[in-house]
């Protein structure tokens, strides 16, 4: 069809700018002068002889002279010229390169020039095919034959017409005088080398993707094209500017640093896969590697950036924050970023599931952030995007590269992995081991079963989650699903990550319990506040009558009030009034509740699902109950059991906003 | 078609069935000078580029679309006519699909041809490109033009001046082409992919002896020391063999007549 449907045509069907062809179109020209150009000897041929034939080293000398260069550039060059198809090997015309020797050449005719303008065509080439079966049967090429068939079948309405057009166009040829058929037979023959190549050779014409736009038209200037040089040229001025010492002192130091860990620049050790064929270089490198190289470690001391992106480095890191009881700031991130780079149809689902378990008030594994970036997340969750979480977890990143990155250098984990990590030796193979190993070479493992791997370790470590890290209290029940896949709790009194649980009976004092985990997600709390941490850590250990009415106090606002730990021994701690700025209180998203009379205020310490068992409920000290604290806590209300997104249906129920 | 009566019908088809040979031998026409033409085109640029090959080329160019005009009128007014039998709409329908891919040939050969005499301009021969041919395309425009024999005493004395002219007529056929192109496709709707072509897959050889001749001349490019199949040294390994019976003979002769 050719219809030519400019206005709403979306597709890539123009050939992208070849700008040798045009370059090397001028030099043909040059070639033809009959002072300064190529020097042509007739072709003898055993009926007739035919003109203007050329010799490779003809072509060599004269291309080394035009252009100052050595013969093994003109002999590339002319290679080119033959691989375009601009100059046609007389003799073993399938091979497309310039010998520099007597063997004969001829120049295309520039019908035959290949252009920008005119894709070559799938009907001429069926056309040419049919036509050489006129001259004889069967002397199509197995290739030949094959693109005959398809192109019978895709172009079989048009089939007649090529069949007749090449009996037209052969008897036109007769017409012809001999020597001139046999010249034009070579030239489309030569032709369709170049555009139809043999199976196994390279076309020099060989482009990749198609271009939207046709690169031979004309940009008509528009008030469009105006406007957007300007976008592009305002743009331009308001990028930040930064002086050159600045900038290039900054790209010296990465140089400086990243010197010894270039593969180009200095040794790969034990030796570069690409160079010997060694695979060991790759086998130490493995993402999921136990025991890392030296280079590998020294390069997660460089930023917090190389840490987390190399996979054993976050896996470290982990680990040293699980000894922490900071985990949760890691597993938000990382959350984080898998909204922002995952699919979009579990998009909202994720968003929904993040803010249940790290955000919402009262959650298994809250995060401390500022209540200014906790107000702009929680508006956006209303609507949530892929990075509506954004704000939130730049403050995080930074809150663990400021603090834990370098506590984390410090740590005995991270010097025990400096231990353990190896430096292999370098590889010193002989000519005969290279060649044995170049032979011994194998595909490595598929992509799709690599994904299936790391699918598995994603489920394995959610599945994992620090217990620790969750009050016991707040663990609820195996049906409500939650990040941390507590399915596992039943399990998990027994397991070893959970020390002090053991140690503690089976159902231990509400308020032991409490304060433990509270002074754990209060030590999270106070990661943040540097010395802070210090006089409230104090108190933990203890747990002794001296800080219980204290304990008690404030367990009694925290029912009350439904907020988290970490805010209320941040208001108690004096301290900690001086460190706003990281533990400041989380302000009440939704001032005015509904007030309940609360019958069972007691049962909802967090806000979730719970099977608490009756004996161990918190028992409030009631007897202090304050009228206005009681009224705070209609807001925890009974019927708010589970922790409620912001954006879902807000019921006179539910009453969380 | 039931409310057509019978005899209406019969004219009808009467028509239709002249309508179809005329329009086939025009199609063949058509397919002819556009073979012709894209002969000739493939010499432009080359070393026989000359007036009289342009003037080949536009007299050519001039019948193409003389046929073209009238067979695109012609189809055009029998595909819009609704009282076509189903064979012979088929047949229409064949007809158009070749007469547009014609077209679509012509029109690449024009622009390509426009193109090549935008580089090479006949004032300046020395950059007309050594193709290796001898003869002009003389013999294929009197095919194309249908002519005995093109007289050469009409060879054109155009002025140099006037390509620019001559640039700007061609301007004009080429985008008249392309819209006579679209206009076909506007006016009437052939669904290609129903379209079924009666021939067969493969052009059947023509004459043979011809056709052996050429191969030979390929093959001699090929291994240029080689001759094989050469009827020169066929005949000549023929002479050899029989020299040498003969002498064997005369000698065998010799010894029994002196023994």
């Amino acid at each position: 069809m050719t219809i030519r449907n400019t206005l709403h045509d979306h597709g890539q069907r123009y050939r992208p700018r070849m700008a040798c062809i045009k370059k090397a179109e001028k030099v043909l020209l040059e070639m033809q002068d009959p002072k300064t150009g190529v020097k042509s000897q007739p072709q003898r041929l055993v009926i007739t002889t035919i003109p203007h034939a050329i010799t490779g080293e003809d072509i060599i000398t004269w291309l080394a002279d035009r252009f100052q260069v050595d013969t093994q550039e003109a002999r590339t060059f002319g290679s080119m010229l033959v691989a375009l198809g601009y100059i046609y090997p007389l003799q073993d015309h399938k091979r497309l390169v310039i010998k520099p020797d007597v063997s004969l050449y001829r120049f295309q005719t520039p019908y035959f020039w290949p252009t920008q303008q005119w894709p070559v065509e799938d009907t001429d080439y069926a056309i040419y095919l049919a036509k050489r079966n006129i001259r004889k049967k069967g002397i199509l090429e197995p290739h030949e034959q094959e693109h005959y068939n398809r192109l019978h079948k895709w172009m079989n309405h048009k089939w007649d017409f090529i069949v007749m057009q090449a009996k037209e166009q052969y008897r036109a040829a007769k017409e012809r005088k001999k020597p001139d058929r046999v010249v034009f037979d070579c030239q489309e023959r030569a032709y369709w080398v170049v555009h139809r190549p043999p199976p196994g050779t390279v076309s020099a014409m060989d482009y990749g993707l198609d271009r939207l736009t046709d690169p031979n038209a004309d940009e008509a200037k528009t008030p469009d094209v105006y406007e957007r040089i300007m976008i592009f040229t305002q743009q331009a001025i308001m990028r930040p500017r930064v002086k050159s010492s600045v900038s290039i002192s900054a790209l010296v130091k990465y140089c400086a640093t990243y010197r010894s860990h270039d593969p180009f620049l200095s040794k790969c050790l034990p030796s570069n896969p690409w160079l010997t064929d060694d695979a060991t270089y790759w086998t130490l490198n493995m993402p999921n590697v136990e025991i890392p190289t030296k280079m590998r470690v020294e390069r997660w001391t460089f930023s917090f950036a190389e840490l987390l992106s190399d996979p054993r480095g976050r896996d470290d890191f982990r680990l040293f924050l699980k000894k922490e009881f900071s985990g949760e700031n890691l597993a938000f991130w990382e959350g984080c970023e898998d909204l922002k780079w995952g699919e979009a149809a579990t998009m909202s689902e994720k968003a929904e599931h993040i803010y249940k378990t790290f955000l919402a008030r009262g959650a298994p594994r809250w995060i401390n952030i500022d209540g200014k970036t906790m107000e702009i997340t929680v508006k956006g969750l209303k609507h949530p995007h892929r990075y509506v979480l954004d704000p939130a977890q730049t403050h995080i990143y930074m809150l663990m590269k400021k603090d834990s990155y370098g506590r984390y250098q410090k740590s005995p984990v991270f010097k025990d992995t400096v231990k353990k990590a190896i430096c292999p030796e370098e590889h010193q193979f002989s000519d005969a081991q290279l060649g044995q190993n170049a032979k011994k070479r194998w595909p490595s493992l598929s992509p799709i079963i690599l994904r299936q791997m790391e699918q598995e370790q994603k489920a394995k470590m959610a599945a994992n989650v620090d217990i620790t890290q969750l009050c016991r209290f707040t663990t609820p029940v195996p049906h409500l699903v939650v990040y941390s896949g507590l399915t596992d709790f039943p399990t998990a009194n027994a397991s070893p990550s959970l020390p002090f649980l053991a140690h503690t009976p089976a159902c231990p004092s509400p308020i032991s319990v409490a304060l433990e985990s509270t002074s754990a997600s209060e030590r999270r709390a106070e990661a943040s506040g540097g010395e802070g941490e210090g006089d409230p850590a104090a108190r933990a250990p203890v747990g002794g009558n001296v800080s219980k009415s204290r304990m008690a106090l404030s367990l009694r606002r925290l029912l009350k009030r439904g907020c988290t730990p970490a805010s209320m021994f941040a208001s108690l701690s004096p301290k900690c009034h001086s460190a706003t700025g990281t533990s400041s209180r989380i302000q009440p998203i939704s001032p005015d509740q509904p007030s309940q009379a609360p019958p069972r205020r007691i049962g909802n310490f967090f806000q979730i699902k719970v099977d608490i068992p009756p004996e161990c409920r918190i028992y409030p000290i009631e007897s202090e109950d304050e009228v206005h604290e009681s009224r705070a806590a209609s807001r925890g209300g009974v019927g708010a059991k589970e922790i409620i997104c912001p954006w879902e249906s807000l019921t006179p129920q539910n009453g969380t906003g | 078609m039931p409310l057509v009566n019978n005899k209406v019908g019969d004219e009808c088809t009467v028509g239709t069935d002249k309508a179809l040979a005329d329009g086939k031998a025009l199609v063949g026409s058509l397919i002819k000078v556009v073979a012709c033409y894209r002969h000739l085109a493939s010499c432009v640029g080359g070393c026989t580029d000359s007036l009289q090959l342009r003037d080949e080329l536009r007299q050519t160019r001039e019948k193409a679309q003389m046929l073209a005009v009238s067979i695109c009128s012609h189809l055009t007014s029998h595909l819009r006519n609704k009282c076509l039998l189903e064979g012979q709409r088929k047949e229409m329908e064949l007809l158009w699909v070749a007469f547009s891919s014609s077209l679509e040939l012509l029109h690449v050969d024009m622009c390509k041809v426009f193109h090549v005499a935008e580089i090479f301009s006949l004032a300046n021969t020395d950059t007309l490109v050594q193709t290796g041919l001898q003869g002009g395309g003389s013999e294929v425009a009197a095919r194309a033009l249908s002519l005995p024999d093109l007289n050469r005493a009409q060879s054109p004395t155009l002025p140099a001046g006037l390509e620019s002219q001559e640039r700007s007529t061609m301007e004009q056929e080429i985008s008249r082409i392309y819209h006579m192109i679209d206009d076909m496709e506007m006016k009437v709707n052939v669904m290609r992919w129903m379209v079924e072509p009666h021939g067969p897959q493969y052009a059947d050889p023509l004459s043979s002896t011809d056709s052996a001749s050429l191969a030979l001349v390929s093959v001699d490019e090929e291994q240029p020391g080689h001759q094989p199949l050469c009827q020169r040294s066929q005949i000549f390994v023929l002479l050899l063999m029989f020299a040498v019976v003969l002498v064997a003979a005369t000698l065998s002769v010799c010894i029994v007549f002196f023994s």
